[in-house]
C-alpha cells in the first residue's frame, strides 16, 4: 500500500492534465450535474476547505444494501466513525456456512458517507472474541497506507486515527493485514463515499452492492461448512462470486425494490480479492456511470468494468415494471458461481416501450429437411449385402457417430485416463481383429494403449447387428492412422459366437 | 380416452346437428379447442361434454378449489372482465372455470365456490374433467401446472377468450381486479358482433 | 425387477409386438430419487413408484402401424389444435415413410398429443419427468452415474453434434443398467407432464421474487448446476406447447406397475 501512493498521484496528475487539454475545445459545455467539463475539480490540492466547523458529528453507518442519507452539509465538519471488526460464521449459500471476517458484522462492511473537506476521526474496534489482528486501508485517505499502519489492532483493542477527506469519489476500504488476500477473501471490504461539496444529484433510491470472490475447499453449493482454500485463491479460481457476501443476498424476499418512474442509483464496489467485474443490469441501460467512482460520468452504458479494489456509481430511470437482474457479465460467474441479484420494479406496464412476447409463430427456416446425403448414408449402414470397403467405411462412420463417439470421441482420440483412444492405437495395430471382438464382447480390466494404462468397463455392444459391427470395425481400421483392412459380416458373425477375450491378452 | 370413438361421436354429432341446428352444421375448425372430447362434471352435478358449449363466446381458465392464493384472484379476474361489459355483452359471454384437481373438486366443492363468490349460474360454469383429461385440456389451453407434494398446484394463471367456435382469440396472464385493457377490448369486440 | 417386467409383458399382449424380440418394456424398481431440479416441496427427494418403460424410443415403422389403426392421427387428418403443420412432415406421405424416414429411426416431428395417443392405444402412457430423469441417471453398469464427470462429458457429446445429419436407428447404443437404450444421445423425448416444467423463459431470473406467474412456489430452479444435460432437457420441454413438433423430439411409452 505504501509504495502505491506516489504512483497513484503521478497517474492522477497525468489524467488531470489530459482532461484539461480535452476540455479546451468544448468550453461552452454546461452541466448542472457535474463540474463544467472545461475545468478539473482541482483534486486534493483544492479539497481542503479549512478547519472543521460546528460540533463533531457521529457518522450514520448502514448495513448493505442500504446507503446513509446525503450529508446535506455546506461546510466542513468533524465526523466520528466507529467501526467494529467482527469474525463470524454466516451462510454463504443455502445450507452452506463460511467463517467471514467483517467490518461491522456484514459483507460488505458498513457504508460510510462523508463530504469532501470533512475531518474524519476513525475508530477501529476489534472485538475481544476475534482470533486475528486487523487493520483498515481506506482508499479515500491521503496518507501512507491509507490508515493501515495507524489502525493495526489486536483482538480486544481499539485504534484511532484522523484524516481529512481531500478527494471526492466512491472509495473501497479493506483490511490490509497479512496475508492481505486472505483477509479480503474472507469479506473484509466496504465502501466510503466522499461527496463532492455540492453533493450528488438527488435520486429516489440509493443502494449499496459489492462483489467479492470466495475460495473454499468444498464445491459450489456443497452443504455444510466451507473452509477457506488458499491454493484456489492463489490460482484465482473461486468457488463463489457473490454480491453482498451470500448467494441470494439480493434475491427473493431480499431483492432490491423500486417503482416505475423512479431514478435509482447503485453504489457498486468490487472487493475482489482477484476478479475484475463486468457489471451489468439485464434489461436496463445506465443513464450515467461515474466510472471508477470518480468525478465524471459517462452516459448510456451497458456494462461497466469495476476492478478489484475499485467502485462505480450508476444511475438509471425505470420505465417499465419487472425484474432486472444484476450480474457479473463474465457470465459463468453469474449462473454457476452466484454473482446474481435482482432489482424488482413495480408499477404500470407501458407496452409502447416494451411489449413482452407478442407472437410465437412457426419458423421454417430456409430448409425444412435434414441433410439428404447423411440420411442415405445412415440407411446404407443398416443394409445387408455386399458393400465395398469404401461403402463400409462411409456406413461405419455414421454408426460410429451414433454410438461409439460418446466415449471414444468423434476423432477416436478417447478421453485420457478414462476411455482409451482408437486413433493410431498400438492395441489395434497388434491385432486388428480385436476391434470387432471388443465391440461384441466388451472389455473389462486393465489394458495399456499407446503407453497409458486404462481400467474401465466397456459393456458388450451386442445390440449391434453383424453388418453394423463389420462396418464400424472397417471404419475404425481405416481411420486416424490405424493399419487399414476390413471386417466382413461373416467374420463379425463368427466373432459373435466366440468366447469373450481377455483384456490383458498379449500384454 | 378412445380417440376413435371421439371422432365417431364428433362425426355423428355433426351429421345429427346438420338437421336440427343449421348454425352448428359447419365442421368444427381444426384449431378449435373443442376438437378435444372433454366430458365435464359441473357444479350442479351434470355431466356434459364441453363441445356443447360451442355457439357462445367463452372466458376459460383453470383453477382448483382448495387454492388459497391465486385461484380466488382468477375468479375475481373473470368478474372484473364482466364488469367492463354492457349487460348485452355480458349476456353473450359465458365463463368456464375448469378444475385441475378433479379428485377433490366434485360438484359439492365447485358449487361451494359458486355460492361463496356469488357467481351467476346462468353465465358461470365451474366444472371438473376426468383425471386423465386434465393434461389434455391444459395442453389445448396452453396452461402449465405441476402437482406439489402437499397437494397444492403450481400453475400458470391465464384467462383465455374463446370465440363461439372454440378458437383462442385472446389470452392474458394479468390476474386481479384490474384487467388487462387489451384483453377487455378483445372481449368487448367479440361480444358485440 | 425381472418379475415386474414379466408381469408387464403379460399385461401387454397388444398389437403383436412381442414376436422374437426381447420384451419391449424394461421394469424399473423406483424409489426415492434426488432430482437435479430443485423442488421446494420435495427437498428430501422425489418418490418414483415402480414402473416400466419402453427399452427404445418409438420408431417410424411402429408409429406408421399406429396410424394405420388410428387414421385420425395421420398428418392430413389431425386437427391443428393437436398437431402443428410440420407434424410428420418428413414422411413421404401420410401413410408412407419414404427416403427421409428410415423404418428403424425414432419417429420425430410428433406432437405431445400424438405421442400420448400412441401410448394410450397400447394401454400405456408417456413417462413422467421424474421417471424419465430417474431412468436416465443410469449408465451401462450403474443405476446412478450422475456424479461421474466422464459420464457427464459423454452425454454432453450429443449436444455438441449438429442436428442436420440423419438420426441413427433406435437401439444402436448399448442399454443402460435398467436395460433401457437411447435415453441420451439420440432424441429429445416427450414426457407426460412436460407442461409441469414451470421454468421462467428467462432462466437468469432465478431468485426472482415474482411468484404470481406460477401460483404457489414459483418457477423451478436447478439444484445441480453441473448437470447441464438435464438443464437442457428441461429447457427444451418447457419451450414447447403440446401441439408443437420438432426435428429431434421423439418419445417412448411407460406404464405404472400393476
Amino acid at each position: 500500500m505504501r509504495t502505491m501512493l506516489p504512483t497513484c498521484s503521478l497517474l492522477l496528475a497525468a489524467v488531470l492534465a489530459s482532461l484539461t487539454v480535452a476540455g479546451c475545445s468544448r468550453d461552452e459545455a454546461k452541466s448542472t450535474d457535474a463540474p463544467a467539463a472545461s475545468a478539473d475539480s482541482g483534486g486534493s490540492a483544492k479539497g481542503d476547505f479549512g478547519p472543521a466547523q460546528g460540533t463533531p458529528i457521529d457518522a450514520v453507518l448502514t448495513a448493505p444494501p442500504n446507503v446513509p442519507p446525503p450529508t446535506g452539509r455546506t461546510a466542513p465538519a468533524k465526523v466520528i466513525v466507529k467501526l467494529d471488526v467482527v469474525e463470524k460464521d454466516m451462510p454463504i449459500s443455502e445450507g452452506v456456512t463460511y467463517t467471514f471476517w467483517t467490518f461491522g458484522g456484514t459483507v460488505p462492511g458498513s457504508f460510510i458517507r462523508v463530504r469532501q473537506g470533512d475531518t474524519v476521526e476513525f475508530h477501529l474496534r476489534n472485538l475481544p472474541e476475534s482470533k486475528m489482528p486487523h487493520n483498515i486501508d481506506l482508499h479515500g485517505v491521503t496518507g501512507p497506507g491509507g490508515g493501515a499502519s495507524a489502525t493495526f489492532t489486536a483482538p480486544g483493542h481499539s485504534s484511532q486515527f484522523t484524516f481529512k477527506a481531500l478527494n471526492a469519489g466512491l472509495y473501497v476500504y479493506h483490511c490490509a493485514t497479512a496475508p492481505v488476500g486472505m483477509h479480503i477473501a474472507n469479506g473484509m471490504y466496504g465502501l466510503i463515499l466522499v461527496e463532492p461539496p455540492e453533493g450528488l444529484p438527488p435520486v429516489d433510491k440509493e443502494y449499496y452492492v459489492m462483489q467479492g470472490d470466495f475460495y473454499t475447499t468444498t464445491k459450489y453449493r456443497e452443504k455444510g461448512h466451507a473452509p477457506f482454500d488458499m491454493e484456489r485463491a492463489i490460482d484465482e479460481n473461486p468457488t463463489y462470486v457473490l454480491f453482498n457476501g451470500r448467494e441470494g443476498a439480493l434475491t427473493g424476499d431480499q431483492a432490491l425494490t423500486a417503482n416505475v418512474g423512479q431514478n435509482v442509483r447503485l453504489f457498486v464496489g468490487n472487493g475482489g480479492p482477484n476478479l475484475v467485474s463486468s457489471f451489468h443490469v439485464i434489461g436496463e441501460i445506465f443513464d450515467k456511470v461515474w466510472f471508477e467512482g470518480g468525478t465524471r460520468f459517462q452516459e448510456n452504458v451497458q456494462t461497466t468494468m469495476i476492478p478489484a479494489g475499485g467502485a462505480a456509481i450508476m444511475d438509471f430511470h425505470l420505465e417499465v415494471p419487472g425484474s432486472y437482474v444484476l450480474v457479473d457479465h463474465s457470465i459463468f460467474r453469474a449462473f454457476n458461481k452466484g454473482a446474481l441479484a435482482i432489482l424488482k420494479a413495480e408499477g404500470p406496464e407501458d407496452k409502447t416501450i416494451y411489449s413482452g412476447k407478442e407472437v410465437d409463430y412457426v419458423y421454417l427456416g430456409d430448409r425444412g429437411q435434414p441433410n439428404m446425403k447423411a440420411v442415405s448414408t445412415a440407411a446404407a449402414a443398416a443394409s445387408t449385402g455386399d458393400l465395398t470397403v469404401e461403402q463400409q467405411v462411409a456406413a461405419g462412420k455414421a454408426l460410429f457417430a451414433g454410438t461409439c463417439s460418446t466415449c471414444h470421441q468423434a476423432e477416436g482420440q478417447g478421453m485420457p485416463g478414462v476411455f482409451p483412444p482408437l486413433a493410431k492405437s498400438d492395441y489395434i495395430a497388434a491385432d486388428p481383429k480385436r476391434v470387432p471382438s471388443v465391440i461384441l464382447h466388451g472389455l473389462v480390466g486393465p489394458v495399456k494403449v499407446n503407453g497409458q494404462d486404462y481400467n474401465s468397463n466397456m459393456p458388450p455392444m451386442s445390440q449391434l447387428t453383424d453388418d453394423e459391427v463389420a462396418n464400424i470395425s472397417t471404419y475404425v481400421l481405416n481411420s486416424w492412422g490405424n493399419p487399414g483392412g476390413r471386417v466382413t459380416k461373416a467374420e463379425a458373425a463368427a466373432i459373435r459366437q466366440q468366447k469373450p477375450g481377455n483384456a490383458s491378452e498379449g500384454h | 380416452m378412445s380417440l376413435r370413438s371421439l371422432f365417431l361421436l364428433a362425426a355423428l354429432a355433426c351429421s345429427a346437428l346438420a338437421i336440427a341446428q343449421p348454425p352448428k352444421a359447419r365442421p368444427l375448425p381444426g384449431d378449435s379447442v373443442y376438437q378435444l372430447a372433454l366430458p365435464l362434471t359441473t357444479q350442479d352435478a351434470r355431466t356434459v361434454d364441453w363441445r356443447s358449449l360451442r355457439g357462445k363466446v367463452r372466458l376459460v381458465s383453470m383453477f382448483y378449489t382448495s387454492c388459497q392464493y391465486i385461484c380466488p384472484l382468477i375468479v375475481e379476474s373473470g368478474k372484473a372482465v364482466e364488469r367492463q361489459l354492457t349487460p348485452a355483452q355480458q349476456a353473450r359471454l359465458g365463463v368456464l372455470l375448469i378444475s385441475m384437481d378433479p379428485a377433490r373438486d366434485g360438484p359439492a366443492a365447485l358449487s361451494a365456490v359458486a355460492t361463496k363468490r356469488k357467481l351467476d349460474a346462468a353465465r358461470w360454469t365451474l366444472a371438473s374433467p376426468r383425471k386423465d383429461d386434465v393434461r389434455k385440456v391444459a395442453g389445448v389451453l396452453g396452461i402449465r401446472y405441476r402437482l406439489l407434494a402437499d397437494g397444492e398446484f403450481n400453475h400458470t394463471s391465464a384467462l383465455i377468450l374463446l370465440d363461439a367456435e372454440g378458437r383462442i382469440i385472446a389470452r392474458t396472464e394479468t390476474i386481479g381486479s384490474k384487467p388487462d385493457p387489451e384483453f377487455v377490448a378483445a372481449v368487448r369486440e367479440v361480444t358485440s358482433r | 425387477m425381472r418379475s415386474l417386467a414379466a408381469i408387464l409383458l403379460v399385461a401387454l399382449p397388444i398389437a403383436g409386438l412381442a414376436g422374437d424380440r426381447p420384451a419391449r418394456y424394461a421394469g424399473l424398481p423406483g424409489g426415492t430419487f434426488q432430482s437435479a431440479l430443485r423442488y421446494e416441496d420435495a427437498k428430501g427427494g422425489v418418490k418414483v413408484e415402480p414402473f416400466a418403460m419402453m427399452r427404445k424410443p418409438v420408431t417410424n415403422v411402429e408409429f406408421l402401424a399406429f396410424l394405420k389403426r388410428h387414421p385420425q392421427w395421420q398428418r392430413d387428418k389431425v386437427p391443428k389444435v393437436f398437431a402443428e403443420p410440420r407434424y410428420l412432415s418428413h414422411w413421404a406421405s401420410p401413410t408412407g415413410l419414404g427416403k427421409n424416414a428410415q423404418p428403424g429411426q425414432p419417429v420425430v416431428w410428433v406432437s405431445w398429443f400424438a405421442a400420448s395417443a400412441y401410448c394410450e392405444s397400447l394401454g400405456a402412457r408417456l413417462p413422467r419427468w421424474n421417471e424419465w430423469e430417474y431412468a436416465a441417471a443410469a449408465d451401462e453398469t450403474r443405476t446412478d452415474a450422475r456424479k461421474d464427470p466422464a459420464w457427464r462429458e459423454r452425454i454432453l457429446t450429443w449436444y455438441s453434434r449438429p442436428s442436420n445429419e440423419g438420426l441413427p436407428r433406435a437401439g444402436l447404443q448399448a442399454a443402460n443398467a435398467y436395460g433401457v437404450h437411447d435415453l441420451h444421445g439420440l432424441v429429445w423425448e416427450w414426457t407426460d407432464d412436460h407442461a409441469s416444467m414451470l421454468v421462467d423463459a428467462d432462466n437468469r431470473k432465478q431468485g426472482d421474487p415474482e411468484t404470481a406467474r406460477f401460483c404457489g412456489a414459483g418457477a423451478l430452479s436447478m439444484d445441480d448446476r453441473e448437470n447441464y444435460a438435464v438443464l437442457m432437457r428441461v429447457a427444451m420441454l418447457s419451450s414447447l406447447q403440446a401441439s408443437d413438433a420438432t426435428a429431434n423430439m421423439g418419445f417412448r411409452c411407460a406404464r405404472s406397475a400393476p
